[in-house]
């Protein structure tokens, strides 16, 4: 970022030449002399990741009754409007979202979880203040017209967005720049779901992609200072009533490794028919964007006017299979046509989020599962509420593929730690399903068809650490003394087959010498000296088995190899490793 | 894909979607050129402000959300009083979009669950707010309500006590004494009288000064068949008002079961006088008079007046054990060992020394034809069903009788 103009530009007016007197005489008056008080980066860092949780907080506050506001507008107060609403406020809604989209915020379309990532990745923590203000007012009336969306990960991005306006403005960093990002969108997040653990793994687990210490404090600051905002003005509800759960029978948890089978399928299916037609609807002539999502609207107003409980983000239905309200075949048809009108929702380019819809088809479809099993045996399982709520998590855990934040998901919502086996359970089977068969997760595909290369925690885990074993060899040489003489020296490293000779006179005090070095020594020198004399003071750098080997490459510096020693005794000699051996280590994994 | 675009000014990468640099082209007004502080205290103003704006706007929504909710509960409350169980259902959920915790709506729906049949998912919705909050007295009140619907006596009972003490709006006593008196006639339903009379003592040992309640209490424990407790009842509710129709029949029918005919009748016809038309008390008045008319045990009557109400008993318990044998297909006079023939035959023994004389001679001889009409009416009454009239007081003595012997 450039700097600012060196004088501020003077405001016209005598008022406000009066007011800057006022406020210098103030500042004069509380001794409050900023140039020698000025916080340091990191203070400022901390500060503001509360500011940032407070902004969030109310962002989403006002979000969230925009859409409830829109809703009610458009469709009336009834869960169930009239047919004719039903029909024709999607496609309204579809229109007008689609000519704001293109003509005013075009970087709202689509998840605002890659836009967030690319930004901190690609433009350096550069997220336009303008696309906050296009997520509030698009998704608002996305979400509030019927599209099948949600509005947590445009809160994500608002989050990010503000986050991204005050760390420019207020001149940090690039470095810091780039971190602010993540921050806003973990307070974004966590005021959407009242649940600050989970917004803070899922930024760590898809947004950064590895665990940072430098802005892990920061993340939790904003988290929880935006959830303080939101249950201030909201109250302290939670998402959905979580019934309480109890294990009925060890034999149970069969009935959730069903579940996981069905949600990793269902996932599956989901992942694929987004990644399937996105890209056909995106390769559409431009002026078709226009009709995209009214085309969208218009079968989601179909589906609604027989299951209107798939339009919008869902909470209330959600809500109402935890607590055992609809019939099995019932739960079983919300999850199937979900799945399809938030696809239609997503593929169509109209912003907003797809964290409720997949909440709402894991509840379904746990609520299907669980209902199943009550009926047939009553006597093992527990309430249909809890196999709802484990699958909201399983589906978060196949679709988003975020396991870590699924399970802690769940915990934070129920509040209820019993629950935490059932959720493991059927969690991993959901996960390793999708994984085994959509080998890109979600978020690495959309940002693939985007033409982008976004790093995760995913794509971290599927790589191959090498360590420092896996290039270590033995060493084929002699371990000289330091009071070893020159001759003695020699003859010795004459007989072994290294270039490079260790000495070694205490555990921690490893040194080396070349043979040639050692040859013109014994040339110039007393043969009786010890090499001690002529040794360089700097010990060699020590290396364990168990290192990532980028950290032998590191250390490796000008020496031709480095001792490899054990942790239990640096004085043992385990192996060496010199730049060959790492680089053949490298070439061997591939 | 867009290709990758660099700013030729500052070499920055031009996100996708902008048409220039973002870094460059960014328009930098007055805030760009505060310092540090200051521009931090400008967000602080900001941010009071934009507390202001939220804080106004959600209590506005807030205000519209309650307002829906009231909406939709006063239209619930109209179905549902109109008999539209079905409409009533959907104001009801609707009602609760807007205000999700609302109990009483919560209760509403439930019970608007159970009139539309769906009884399960009315239990399932009640037992997860009974999750929720365990002190609900209303909820464990309709859960109870559906347990006793199902004769699942002893999770009604477990309910119906729950509700007893848990929380309740507005006058918890009041709400729980009706919950108790509830309780008190499932369980005479269930034919648990005993349970039935210990409630109802509780209830009694707690009542205010209300002649109403006192008679309703009393009514209810007379059915559980505590006749003692229900006459202080009565008592203490004609004390408070003195021409309770429905307080005098009750002391009266007190006494009538405990077999105190004299002072049933007083009562009785007390009751009758202030209100003719009480239905159970006019057929009770006139057997007290049959039984006072016919009960030769009486202490005061003369031997005189004892005989003739034996001789009169014996001719009744005669025609009733014609009638029945009649009604049977009995031949009296025969003798193929039927009850009702054996009784004739003792009769028409009896029947020569029938002479009032003798029985005013002889005062056992009125016990033992007191003890074979006695036996008559009984075998009467297993044969050809409960008597009416006279032969009821004939069978009341009877029973007054045999629990005065040792």
């Amino acid at each position: 970022m450039s700097g600012a103009p060196a004088t501020p530009p003077r405001l016209p007016g005598a008022a406000f030449s009066a007011a800057r007197a006022a406020w210098n005489k103030l500042r004069q008056r509380l001794g409050w002399e900023p140039e020698r008080q000025a916080l340091g980066e990191t203070q400022l860092f901390l500060l503001l990741a509360v500011i940032i949780g407070l902004f969030s907080g109310l962002a989403v506050v006002l979000f969230r009754v925009a859409i409830d506001w829109t809703r009610v507008r458009v469709f009336g107060s009834s869960l169930t409007p009239p047919p004719i609403r039903i029909l024709l406020v999607p496609i309204i809604g579809g229109l007008v979202v689609a000519f704001l989209v293109i003509k005013f915020f075009p970087r709202v379309r689509g998840s605002g979880v890659n836009q967030t990532k690319a930004a901190v990745y690609i433009y350096n923590g550069f997220i336009p203040f303008n696309t906050v203000i296009g997520k509030f007012v698009c998704c608002a009336l996305a979400i509030g017209t019927g599209q099948s969306l949600g509005p947590e990960d445009p809160s994500l991005q608002m989050g990010a967005g503000i986050a991204s306006a005050l760390g420019r403005r207020l001149r940090l960093s690039r470095e810091k720049v780039r971190l602010i990002a993540p921050v806003g969108a973990a307070a974004g997040l966590a005021a959407a779901f009242n649940a600050p653990i989970s917004a803070v793994l899922f930024v760590i687990e898809e947004v950064i992609g590895k665990w940072t210490a430098g802005v892990l404090g920061a993340i939790v600051l904003a988290a929880v200072s935006s959830v303080v905002v939101v249950r201030w003005f909201l109250g302290e509800q939670p998402l959905f009533r979580i019934p309480e759960y109890h294990l009925v029978h060890p034999a149970e948890l069969l009935a959730y490794a069903a579940l996981g089978v069905i949600g990793g399928i269902s996932s599956l299916v989901m992942v694929k028919l987004i990644g399937y037609a996105r890209p056909r609807l995106k390769a559409l002539p431009r002026w078709s964007q226009y009709f995209q999502p009214a085309a969208a609207g218009l079968l989601i107003g179909v589906i609604g006017l027989w299951l209107p409980q798939v339009m919008g983000a869902g909470y209330d239905f959600m809500d109402q299979a935890m607590h055992d309200q609809f019939t099995w075949r019932m739960l079983a048809l919300l999850a199937a046509f979900k799945i399809l009108a938030t696809s239609l929702s997503f593929t169509s380019g109209t912003p907003g989020g797809m964290f409720a819809p997949t909440l709402f088809i894991g509840a379904m479809i746990g609520g299907a599962v669980g209902s199943i099993e009550h009926h047939f045996f009553p006597w093992l399982t527990g309430g249909v509420g809890a196999y709802a709520l484990v699958g909201m998590g399983t589906l978060f855990a196949g679709f988003l593929r975020v396991p870590l934040t699924s399970v802690f998901m769940v915990l934070e919502v129920s509040g209820n730690y019993s629950i935490i086996l059932p959720v493991m359970i059927s969690n991993t089977i959901a996960y390793l399903i999708s994984r085994q068969y959509q080998h890109t997760s979600l978020f690495d595909l959309l940002s693939r068809q985007d033409g982008m290369g976004l790093p995760s925690m995913e794509e971290g885990r599927e790589e191959v650490t090498l360590h420092v074993e896996d290039a270590m060899r033995a060493y084929q040489g002699v371990v000289l003394k330091l009071e070893d003489p020159i001759q003695v020296a020699l003859t010795q490293a004459e007989a072994s087959a290294e270039v490079f000779v260790l000495v070694n006179d205490a555990p921690e005090s490893w040194r080396g010498i070349k043979k040639d070095e050692l040859r013109h020594w014994a040339a110039h020198m007393r043969q009786e000296d010890p090499i001690a004399d002529l040794l360089p003071e700097t010990n060699l750098p020590l290396l364990h088995p168990d290192q990532a080997l980028y950290e032998a490459l590191r250390r490796l510096g000008e020496w031709p190899l480095l001792p490899v020693v054990s942790r239990a005794d640096l004085g043992k000699l385990e192996g060496v490793v010199g730049l060959p051996d790492i680089l053949a280590a490298y070439r061997a994994a591939g | 894909m867009e290709p990758e675009r660099r700013c030729p000014r500052c070499g920055q990468i031009i996100p996708w979607g902008s048409e220039e640099c973002p870094f460059c082209s960014e328009r930098r007004g007055y805030f760009w050129s505060l310092r540090r502080d200051t521009f931090l205290v400008v967000v602080f103003v900001f941010l009071i402000l934009l507390i202001v704006i939220t804080g106004f706007t959600v209590r506005r929504y807030q205000a519209m959300e309650r307002s829906l909710a009231q909406n939709w509960y006063s239209q619930g409350e109209q179905d549902l009083k109109a008999g539209h169980a079905g409409a009533a259902l959907a104001d009801f959920r609707n009602a609760l979009t807007y205000s999700r915790d609302n109990s009483l709506y919560q209760l509403r729906l439930a019970q608007a669950l159970v009139a539309t049949g769906r009884v399960p998912e009315a239990r399932t919705y009640l037992l997860s707010l009974r999750e929720r909050e365990p002190g609900n007295g209303p909820v464990n009140l309709e859960l109870a309500r559906l347990a006793a619907r199902a004769h699942v006596i002893p999770e009604a009972l477990r309910y119906f006590h729950d509700a007893v003490y848990c929380e309740w709006d507005g006058d918890p006593v009041v709400q729980r004494r009706a919950v108790r008196l509830e309780l008190v006639k499932f369980l005479l339903d269930s034919d648990q009288k005993a349970a039935a009379r210990a409630e109802l003592i509780g209830v009694a040992g707690n009542l205010p000064p209300d002649a109403e309640l006192h008679t309703q209490v009393g009514a209810l424990l007379m059915k559980a068949g505590g006749y003692d407790d229900a006459l202080q009842l009565f008592r203490q509710a004609l004390a408070a008002e003195p021409r309770s129709a429905l307080a005098l029949a009750g002391a009266g029918e007190c006494y009538f079961q405990t077999g105190q005919y004299a002072q049933a009748q007083r009562y009785l016809d007390q009751a009758m006088q202030e209100d003719p038309h009480l239905t159970r008390t006019a057929p009770m008045l006139e057997t007290t008079r049959a039984v006072l008319d016919l009960d030769p045990f009486i202490r005061w009557l003369g031997e005189q007046e004892r005989a003739q109400r034996a001789r009169k008993a014996f001719d009744q318990a005669m025609t009733r054990l014609e009638a029945c044998a009649a009604q049977r297909g009995i031949d009296l006079p025969a003798a193929s060992g039927d009850p009702l023939q054996t009784l004739y035959a003792q009769a028409t023994t009896f029947q020569p020394r029938m002479r009032q004389r003798t029985l005013s001679r002889d005062s056992e001889w009125v016990s033992n034809t007191m003890d074979l009409v006695f036996e008559i009416e009984k075998a009467a009454s297993q044969g050809c069903g409960e008597p009416q009239g006279l032969d009821l007081a004939l069978l009341l003595i009877a029973r007054e009788q045999e629990g005065a012997r040792p």
